[in-house]
């Protein structure tokens, strides 16, 4: 078949699918390896930082996902325009659509993922949920059947017994998903499910599961060769998530048994090597009293993926790349062996004292302090805008140190140390997590945030330090910056000392 | 954004600030903060973003898109009775009635990209 000439073919340009600081993430191992990069973007995206690192670039269209980044015709076109032998999807928008994967082999382009029937059977969790029931690897009760009127939706989450997990079937992530915790709320819930799913993964199809309330979100790490090997990279602990977003995430988890830890793994290698998996992948469980259930495998690469790469001493990023063009030695098991700790932080551009609503706006000034075990994933820089379009994600900053506490401490201090201008951003609610003894301790369940900081912060006020800090700086800054014509003098108006300011 | 150290009751501290239409931020001792110089009504965030600003409004507590609307003009609504729901940044966020009322005006559509603050409906005393 022809697929073999082609993927025999050597990568010398990749088009990457996305935006943001995963752009930024492939363009880096790109450079590294000598491949140029070409960045798929939407207008709301020129002038972006992965726009100005990439080599060349192509519009795909405005700024609605769906008029731009979840076009699988405008994507594909723009690779081949730009004469890109390879495209790489990053995480979330096509990522984990079967129907690109297979649109980019018919093209003529390879794919950097699994193939496009992997995909299909792994990333819609109604199969995959009964491709993992055939290994015998435990999962959660659940409802995934075909039948998606809201009425059924309702009588089956009553039969499971509430509180019941309303998901999107094409999604990953936290998009699309809900807790419903009685009936009466049951059948607002599961529309606002259907109407996220449609809206972020173009498919409403959503199933329902037993909501687990102490659980641990534990997922391993695996990758797998073009021959058909698999090896499991240990796993992640994520269990710190709001709405089931993922705010803080670790390598290794600090709650899991060597025997647990073996038995997963073998599960997720299982899996794995029985869909025949190429490329990085994550199968993600929870773990309540002891026992772990399969949620779901992720085929693709993970946003928190920079901590596996912290304790083991690899490159995620190059490995799917190498693979993808056949020129992969897959790592044996025993030569990963993890060393320390690492945690990353979500930077999220939201108001932590206005219960994390979404903060938008040009991006004045940013500072990101260096320093061994210290990395950081950014998508933007001063200048550029955080638009509602797309995800509040500005960056992640990821540490490594030889054990938990001080990986925390080193968090502790980069989130002291980072400065940014321009939007609010969740750094104060971050060390507050970090610094919570149940964090602290490794106990923490996914109920964690919900527990401890369902609103956010509270406000604190401002002390006269700061105020007088305050006006001593303006004047220094003040100079030489464009302001508003509507601005008054601070002489002429209230106090700005006193009722102005606030924490951000 | 500048770094500046300065002497504050005669101890010099180090902190960074920046100035931009109207608001000063500063970062000092691992925090950051704002100060609004330019006495705008709104400022940014939560005053402008919470929905009950003047008792019977329902703003828009973010800038993004209307994707539902609950109910039609002359409804009573119950407390917490959802309202409108929003999208930004691919979340959902839903905008709950603050007491028993009635909508007496509906501002806003399904589709329709709204501002920060923008009123999006009107509700009266039930």
């Amino acid at each position: 078949m022809s697929s073999q000439a082609k993927s025999a073919r050597r990568i010398e340009k990749i088009a990457i699918a996305n935006r943001g600081e995963v752009a930024v993430r492939i363009i880096h191992a790109c450079q590294e390896l000598g491949i140029r990069t070409v960045l798929l973007h939407s207008e709301a995206d020129q002038g972006s930082r992965a726009w100005r690192l990439a080599d060349e670039r192509v519009c795909i269209g405005p700024a609605p996902t769906a008029e731009s980044y979840l076009r699988i015709d405008r994507n594909i076109e723009g690779a081949i325009a730009a004469g890109a032998q390879a495209i790489h999807p990053g995480f979330g928008f096509l990522s984990e659509n079967a129907d690109f994967a297979a649109a980019c082999e018919k093209a003529g382009l390879i794919f950097i993922g699994p193939r496009a029937e992997t995909i299909r059977a792994l990333g819609d969790k109604i199969s995959a949920k009964k491709l993992i029931e055939k290994a015998n690897v435990p999962t959660v009760p659940g409802y995934m059947g075909e039948d998606q009127r809201t009425a059924r939706l309702i009588v089956e989450a009553e039969r499971i017994g509430f509180p019941v997990i309303v998901k999107a079937a094409a999604g990953g992530g936290g998009r699309g998903m809900k807790v419903i915790r009685s009936r009466a709320e049951a059948g607002e819930l599961i529309a606002s499910a259907q109407r996220e799913a449609q809206s972020a993964f173009g498919s409403s199809t959503v199933f329902l599961e037993k909501y687990l309330d102490h659980a641990k979100h534990i997922e391993f790490q695996i990758f797998g060769d073009f021959t058909g090997r698999c090896v499991h990279l240990f796993e992640r602990e994520c269990s710190v998530q709001r709405r089931h977003q993922k705010i803080v995430e670790e390598a290794l988890s600090p709650s899991l048994t060597p025997e647990l830890r073996e038995k997963m793994a073998k599960a997720a290698v299982a899996l794995a090597e029985t869909a025949g998996y190429s490329g990085a992948g994550t199968v993600e469980f929870l773990v309540q009293d002891g026992e772990f259930y399969f949620l779901e495998m992720n085929t693709r690469l993970q946003v928190e993926h920079p901590v596996t790469e912290m304790v083991l001493g690899v490159d995620l990023v190059k490995a799917q790349i190498l693979n993808a063009a056949k020129e992969f030695r897959l790592w044996k098991q025993e030569e990963l062996v993890p060393r320390g700790h690492a945690i990353e932080c979500r930077v999220y551009a939201e108001d932590p004292y206005n219960r994390g609503l979404p903060s938008t706006g040009r991006l004045i000034g940013m500072h990101w302090p260096e320093g061994p075990g210290r990395r950081f994933e950014v998508g933007f820089e001063a200048g550029d805008e955080i638009t509602p379009f797309y995800d509040p994600m500005i960056a992640k900053i990821i540490v490594w140190d030889e054990d938990r506490p001080r990986a925390i401490r080193k968090m502790l201090r980069v989130l002291d140390e980072t400065i940014i201008f321009g939007v609010r951003t969740n750094i104060p609610y971050l060390k507050a997590i970090l610094s919570h003894p149940e964090f602290v301790s490794g106990t923490m369940t996914t109920q964690f945030i919900q527990t401890y900081f369902p609103e956010g912060l509270e406000p604190r006020e401002l002390s006269d330090f700061e105020k007088t800090f305050a006006a001593k700086a303006l004047p220094l800054v003040r100079h030489g910056q464009a302001v508003d014509s509507g601005a008054a003098p601070s002489s002429g108006v209230k106090d700005p000392w006193r009722e102005g300011w606030r924490f951000v | 954004m500048k770094k500046l150290v300065l002497d504050i009751d005669g101890r010099l501290v180090e902190g960074t600030a920046a100035y931009d239409k109207g608001t000063l931020w500063v970062h000092l001792n691992g925090q950051t903060y704002t100060v609004d110089i330019a006495q705008r009504r709104t400022t940014r965030g939560s005053k402008a973003g919470s929905a009950a600003a003047h008792f019977g409004e329902i703003g828009a507590p973010m800038p993004g898109k209307v994707i539902k609307i609950n109910g039609q003009v002359g409804d009573e609504v119950a407390e917490n009775q959802v309202l409108v729901v929003m999208e930004a940044m691919k979340m959902e966020y839903t905008l709950k009635a603050p007491i028993k009322s009635r909508i007496t005006e509906i501002l806003c559509e399904p589709g329709q990209q709204v501002a920060l603050g923008q009123i999006l409906m009107k509700l009266d005393k039930a």
